[in-house]
């Protein structure tokens, strides 16, 4: 049987993180990683998994190759088995597999925890393996320039100091065409939101802060945008396994919150950024919860719809379909709420299958679209099935309220010739919301 | 107490009369554990060739098995040959007897474990009838 | 053969039994520390309400996606559990032994009932055994420990069926069958059997993780 070492894609980060490693230094920080960061649950799903097979259709890479090596299980035991058994004495060789895998064929997306009756979060032994790596200085080029460049900048896409206010000044401008009292209020002490977004939205997607802007301003909320380092929600540095860099960029965010004094974060249609914000960084700075209240746009958007504070000249006529994002979906339970607001946004939507929950991953988020050209076609090519899955519902427009989903949809809609396009919830309101004079 | 003398002469008297009458007969032909208390059965009955057994075990004391009571406890000195087990032994005993069945597999098995010798499994005793 | 029989059913047996019994104890205590020494951030979120509604939906056939997407497995893995724990614990046979030598008794199933639970159980571990053999996936991950705990229940349950209905020698079989027996209970902390003990913790904790802090369904 094919194993990942018959699929070796050769990337420079690794190729060079390995060259530097010897087993015994490998076995060291193997054993101190176990003895320092893992406990009863790293101890417990290695000891008890039966390995019964039910997780493999979980994973959209198994359900589109096929291949028993693309399970769940057969990720772990190709990668936490292997260096469990062999106390971490391994050669280098072998954790260039085990971040090959942990990398780029495992998007960390959790669905596999509907399929394990014993509650195996194989997500987290992947991020285990990643943090190892991490450690070992194995990691993919592409993501780990993300972590330098939060490591550096606080955000994730090298955007310099100045660069940040120019970007949302500008765009401030743009828009006073269309919205003549449009502000984007700056460093607002006290205003009831800070926005955050991600820092490809400066970088390049900027029509996406224009469209946010937009919206605020016809449902004349109080918010504001930090001028300042913090204002990136992004945190690549969670899934390169540079939990320090991750947790500095969480608590320049949050202290930037705190510093504006506001009420609470929103934040942008991206799922890692949330799950970061929301779910990892805080326990990492030894807060239960984030000290700061957390609201995702899907959310956000759902409030200002209850609140009547979106108008809308039309629906959205074409048929429409949702993908749930895992992170705002297994990670926040949003289903409801991004269908509520779809649904006040269109005419007609048609349900993919499985959804909700069970949706099947975009294959990009976990840090995997950011592991670069390299493995893109690994990514695309393992998503058949969520292809299939489009094509199935027979519509040509899909709503995505996730940045990683959008890249990884596009992908394959592409690559599968589906004839669709994505949108954001952001994209489908400034089109069809009464615009203030 | 007009009865008393009947029960406490003739009363024995029949008794040892029919269980010596019946005991002989046990003896030479019994080839299973007497079954004859239970409601029902949920084995076949356990084989047990009387004397065959004892000749082969070379037992001569009846009171191996054929034991009394004292004081609530088993007494070998008292030899109670001819009295049904099931007399003493109920199957459904109070708190503090040995029940019938419970009787039986201690008296075979534990003897056949002490010995080293006979049957002590399940199915080596409980065999269903020959055809 | 007698002397092993005796040790098999007394000495083993209580051996057995304290293995097995203080042997969870201590997997479960010390995990329990564990979890609380190293995995504090995670152990902050249990919450039992969550984690009991997620074992209810994990508890019954089909009642989760993982079930419902894998229905042989389903079936067969639900008749395999029951019949396990239901066969042995009301078997006549275990029950005259405890009954015989230490006046415990307790109601017993029909010998025929018993008895066919006990062959749902040995054909179980015949389809785990070709499921292990032939279904790429699992191959894939089965290691030779996972063969000796399919042995291992495999063993007893076939060993019993046999020394029922009086196949072979019945003393080797019964004791052959005590003695594996032995060995899957004193298994059952130190190997992946171990899943008995911890498998409702580690769905409860996830349950917990996503019935609290995200809102959505585990199953």
């Amino acid at each position: 049987m094919k194993t990942i070492a018959d699929r070796l894609i050769e990337d420079e980060g690794l190729r060079r993180g390995v060259g530097r490693l010897t087993p015994e230094k490998i076995q060291k920080v193997f054993k101190e990683l176990v003895a320092g960061e893992c406990g009863a649950r790293m101890k417990t799903y290695m000891e008890t998994c039966v390995r019964c097979g039910m997780c493999a259709k979980a994973c959209h890479y198994y359900m589109s190759h096929k291949d028993p090596s693309y399970t769940p299980v057969a990720k772990v035991s190709q990668t936490m088995w292997r260096l469990f058994d062999a106390d971490g004495k391994v050669d280098p060789e072998v954790i260039y597999q085990c971040a090959q895998v942990a990398y780029t064929e495992c998007n960390l997306c959790r669905r596999c925890i509907h399929y394990c009756p014993l509650g195996i979060d194989t997500g987290y032994i992947i991020s285990v393996v990643r943090r190892l790596c991490h450690k070992l200085g194995v990691t993919p080029q592409y993501i780990q320039d993300t972590a330098h460049s939060h490591s550096a900048t606080m955000n994730q896409m090298w955007v310099k100091d100045d660069e940040w206010p120019d970007t949302l000044q500008w765009q401030e401008e743009e828009s006073r065409e269309e919205f003549p009292g449009l502000r984007i209020p700056l460093d607002v002490e006290g205003a009831d939101f800070m926005y955050s977004v991600i820092a490809p939205e400066p970088k390049f997607r900027t029509q996406l802060i224009y469209q946010a802007a937009a919206i605020f301003h016809a449902a004349g909320v109080s918010w504001t945008m930090p001028s300042t380092p913090g204002w990136d929600n992004s945190n690549m540095a969670m899934f390169s396994g540079d939990s320090e860099i991750m947790a500095r960029v969480e608590r320049a965010h949050y202290e930037t919150a705190q510093r504006l004094r506001v009420k609470r974060i929103v934040m942008g249609e991206c799922g890692h950024a949330f799950r970061a914000v929301y779910d990892v960084a805080n326990r990492w700075l030894g807060w239960k919860y984030h000290p700061v209240p957390v609201v995702h746009s899907v959310e956000f958007f759902w409030e200002l719809i209850q609140q009547g504070r979106i108008k809308l000249t039309h629906k959205y006529a074409d048929p429409v379909t949702i993908h749930d994002p895992c992170n705002i979906i297994r990670g926040r339970g949003l289903m409801d709420k991004l269908r509520e607001v779809v649904h006040f946004l269109c005419e007609n939507v048609v349900e993919m299958s499985p959804n909700r929950e069970h949706n099947y991953c975009c294959c990009a988020g976990g840090g995997v679209i950011n592991c670069g050209p390299p493995f893109k076609n690994v990514r695309i090519v393992g998503n058949s099935i969520k292809a299939e899955q489009l094509k199935a519902t027979g519509v040509h427009t899909l709503v995505a309220p996730c940045h990683n989903c959008h890249g990884g949809l596009e992908d394959i809609i592409s690559k599968f010739g589906l004839n669709m396009h994505t949108k954001f919830l952001g994209d489908l309101i400034y089109e069809l919301m009464e615009k203030p004079e | 107490m007009k009865r008393l003398p009947f029960t406490r002469l003739l009363l024995p008297a029949l008794a040892v009369l029919l269980l010596t009458a019946s005991g002989a007969f046990a003896q030479q032909d019994m080839t299973h554990v007497p079954t004859e208390a239970f409601k029902k059965l949920t084995r076949p009955p356990a084989a047990f060739a009387h004397d065959a057994h004892n000749e082969k075990a070379g037992l001569t004391d009846c009171t191996a098995c054929h034991h009394g009571e004292k004081d609530g406890k088993r007494d070998p000195a008292s030899d109670t040959a001819g009295i049904p087990c099931a007399d003493c032994h109920a199957v459904a005993a109070k708190a503090g007897k040995t029940p019938l069945e419970r009787a039986f597999h201690l008296q075979c098995m534990g003897c056949h474990l002490t010995q080293k010798k006979g049957p002590v499994t399940c199915g080596d005793c409980h065999k269903p009838a020959a055809k | 053969m007698h002397a092993l029989y005796d040790l098999a059913v007394g000495p083993l047996a209580w051996l057995a039994f304290a293995v097995f019994i203080l042997g969870s104890i201590y997997r479960l205590m010390s995990m329990r520390a564990l979890a609380l020494k190293k995995d504090a951030a995670f152990v902050a979120y249990i919450s039992w309400p969550h984690a009991i509604r997620s074992l209810l939906h994990w508890v019954t056939p089909f009642g989760a996606l993982g079930w419902r997407e894998n229905p042989g497995v389903t079936i067969v893995t639900f008749l395999f559990h029951i019949c396990l724990f239901v066969a042995p614990l009301f078997l006549m046979g275990h029950i005259v032994l405890f009954d015989t030598f230490h006046g415990w008794s307790w109601p017993a199933l029909p010998d025929g009932v018993a008895d066919t639970l006990s062959i749902v159980v040995v054909a179980a571990c015949a389809y785990f055994l070709w499921r292990r053999l032939s279904v790429p996936e699992v191959r894939f991950v089965t290691r030779s420990h996972d063969w000796l705990v399919l042995a291992l229940v495999g063993a007893t349950f076939l060993t019993g069926v046999l020394a029922y209905h009086r196949i072979g020698d019945n003393l080797f079989m019964t004791t052959l069958h005590v003695l594996c027996g032995e060995a899957m209970l004193v298994a059952i902390p130190f190997t992946r059997l171990s899943h008995m003990l911890f498998g409702f913790f580690s769905r409860g904790y996830i349950a917990s993780e996503f019935g609290s802090v995200r809102f959505a369904k585990d199953w």
